[in-house]
C-alpha cells in the first residue's frame, strides 16, 4: 500500500517534470533488462572505470575519487537511467562537475573509454548507442570549458 | 591553378610541421568524411559537421584521395581540409575529370577538341559551425546548423571552345547551408542541404548559361541518411538535387543534367583512417556524346586520412 502511494507520488512528480525528465526517465526498464540488470550495468562500469583510471588523458580528472565509490555511484546512475529499480542518490551533474575543468576532449575521451567497456562486456552496439543517447545531453553539464 | 597548388602546398608544410600533431579528440566518424568538392560531410553533398579529428580548443588536419568511375566518364579528386575548434573548415580540391568522349564534337562543328582531354578543377571550401551539436544533445530536435560556401574554378582546356559557344563562365560559388542530426538512440544519421548555385554538373561544364541556357542561380536541395552498424561502419544514401541550365542549347535531352543519387558505406578501420566506396547514379552528362544516350553510373571510392 505504501508503495503504491509512492509510485503515485513519483508518477505525479514525473507528469509535471515531464519536458525536462522525459529523456531521463524512460518508460520501460527494456534498456536496463537489455544491460542484464544491475550485475551487468555494474560490470560495464566496472570495467568503464578501470579504462578512465588508466587513460593518462582521462586519469588526471579522476585523481581525487575513490574508484569504488565512484562504481558505485555510477552504477546506481546508470540503473535508474535505464529504467532499472535504483534510486541514484549523488550529486547533480552540474555539481559533481563543477570544479573539474572538463572540456569536450575530455568529455569524448570518457564516451570511448564506456564504449570500449561496453564492447567488452559483449553489450550489443544498438544497446549502446541508446544508453549513449541518455549520457550524451549531460555534455551540457558537464562541459565547463568551451 | 598554381597559386591554389602554392596554397595547398604551404598548408601541407605547416601541417606537417606541428599543429596536426597535437592529439585530436573527436569521436569516430563525427567528423564525417571528405565529399568530391573537399569539404566535409557524405561523399556528394556537404554536412554541417566540421571535418579532420579536432572537436573544441584543437586544430585538426585531413587530406583524401578518390576517385569516380562511370560507363564513360571518369573523375579523380585529392584535397587537404583544417578543422579549427570543431567551429571553422577550410578546405582545398582538386578534381581532374577525364572528358576524353568530348572529341566527337569535333564532328559536329571545328571545336578543335583534343584527344583525352581532361577538364580540371579547383574548389576552396569554407565552412562555419552556427548552432547546435549533431552528436551529443541526444535529447533535443535541434540538428547542427552550419553554413558553407565553395568557390569553384575549372580549367576546361581545349573544351575552351565549348564553354565559349555555350557561353559558360570559368568560375563560380556555391553558397550552401546544412543541418546535420545524429539520432543517437536509433543510430541514424540524417542531413539536409540547401545549396544556392550556377554550377553545370557541380562547375565542370563551367557556371551559368548564355541563352538559351539559365543564366541564373538557383536553390538545389540535397538530402543523406546513414545508418551505424557499429562504431566505425556506416551505410548510406544521398540525394544531390541539380540544376538543368544547359539543356535548352540542344534538341532534346543532349545537354540535359540529372539529379546524383548514391549509395554508400563507409568504415574507419583506425581513428586516422577512413574508407568510403557508393554506387553512384549520376544521371546523363552530355549523353549527345554516349550510346544510347545513356546515363553514368558506377562506383565511387575515397580514402581519408585525418588527424
Amino acid at each position: 500500500m505504501k508503495k503504491n502511494f509512492l509510485n503515485l507520488g513519483l508518477a505525479c512528480a514525473a507528469l509535471l517534470s515531464a519536458p525536462v525528465m522525459a529523456q531521463s526517465m524512460p518508460m520501460s526498464d527494456a534498456l536496463y533488462q537489455s544491460f542484464g540488470q544491475k550485475a551487468g550495468i555494474a560490470k560495464v562500469i566496472d570495467n568503464a572505470v578501470d579504462r578512465w583510471m588508466a587513460d593518462p588523458r582521462i586519469q588526471p580528472f579522476f585523481k581525487d575519487a575513490v574508484p569504488q565509490r565512484l562504481k558505485f555511484s555510477l552504477t546506481e546512475q546508470v540503473c535508474q537511467l535505464t529504467g532499472g529499480p535504483c534510486d541514484y542518490k549523488g550529486q547533480d551533474m552540474k555539481a559533481a562537475h563543477a570544479a573539474m575543468g572538463v572540456n569536450k576532449a575530455a568529455f569524448n575521451n570518457l564516451v570511448e573509454g564506456l564504449q570500449l567497456a561496453m564492447d567488452a562486456e559483449k553489450i550489443p552496439f544498438t544497446v549502446q548507442n541508446r544508453l549513449l543517447a541518455l549520457l550524451a545531453p549531460m555534455n551540457r553539464e558537464i562541459i565547463t570549458v568551451r | 591553378m598554381k597559386k591554389t597548388t602554392l596554397l595547398a602546398s604551404a598548408m601541407g608544410l605547416i601541417l606537417s610541421t606541428g599543429l596536426a600533431q597535437a592529439e585530436t579528440n573527436k569521436l569516430l566518424l563525427t567528423g564525417g568524411v571528405s565529399t568530391i568538392a573537399g569539404s566535409a560531410g557524405g561523399g556528394l553533398t556537404p554536412w554541417a559537421v566540421i571535418g579532420t579529428n579536432a572537436t573544441e580548443g584543437e586544430i585538426g588536419f585531413s587530406s583524401y584521395a578518390s576517385r569516380v568511375k562511370t560507363q564513360d566518364y571518369s573523375l579523380n579528386g585529392y584535397g587537404v581540409a583544417i578543422g579549427i575548434h570543431d567551429r571553422v573548415e577550410v578546405s582545398l580540391a582538386r578534381q581532374d575529370f577525364d572528358a576524353s568522349p568530348t572529341v566527337a564534337l569535333n564532328g559536329i562543328a571545328p571545336f578543335g577538341i583534343s584527344s583525352g582531354e581532361h577538364i580540371k578543377m579547383d574548389v576552396l571550401g569554407l565552412k562555419v559551425k552556427v548552432a547546435g551539436d549533431a552528436v551529443l544533445n541526444s535529447d533535443t530536435w535541434m540538428p547542427q546548423i552550419a553554413v558553407g560556401l565553395e568557390h569553384k574554378r575549372v580549367d576546361p582546356g581545349s573544351l575552351q571552345s565549348v564553354f565559349n559557344f555555350l557561353g559558360v563562365k570559368d568560375s563560380g560559388t556555391d553558397v550552401y547551408v546544412s543541418a546535420t542530426k545524429l539520432f543517437l538512440n536509433n543510430g541514424l544519421l540524417l542531413n539536409a542541404t540547401l545549396r544556392s548555385t550556377n554550377a553545370n554538373q557541380n562547375g565542370l561544364l563551367g557556371f551559368g548559361s548564355a541563352m538559351p541556357g539559365k543564366n541564373s542561380r538557383s536553390l538545389q536541395p540535397e538530402f543523406s541518411a546513414a545508418y551505424l552498424l557499429s562504431k566505425n561502419v556506416a551505410i548510406g544514401a544521398e540525394y544531390r538535387f541539380k540544376p538543368n541550365n544547359l539543356q535548352p542549347h540542344l534538341p532534346g535531352s543532349a545537354l540535359a543534367e540529372d539529379d546524383w543519387k548514391d549509395i554508400f558505406i563507409a568504415w574507419a578501420p583506425t581513428k586516422n583512417v577512413s574508407i568510403t566506396a557508393a554506387y553512384v547514379d549520376l544521371g546523363r552528362i552530355v549523353s549527345a556524346l554516349n550510346p544510347n544516350q545513356r546515363k553514368q553510373t558506377g562506383y565511387y571510392l575515397s580514402t581519408q586520412l585525418a588527424f
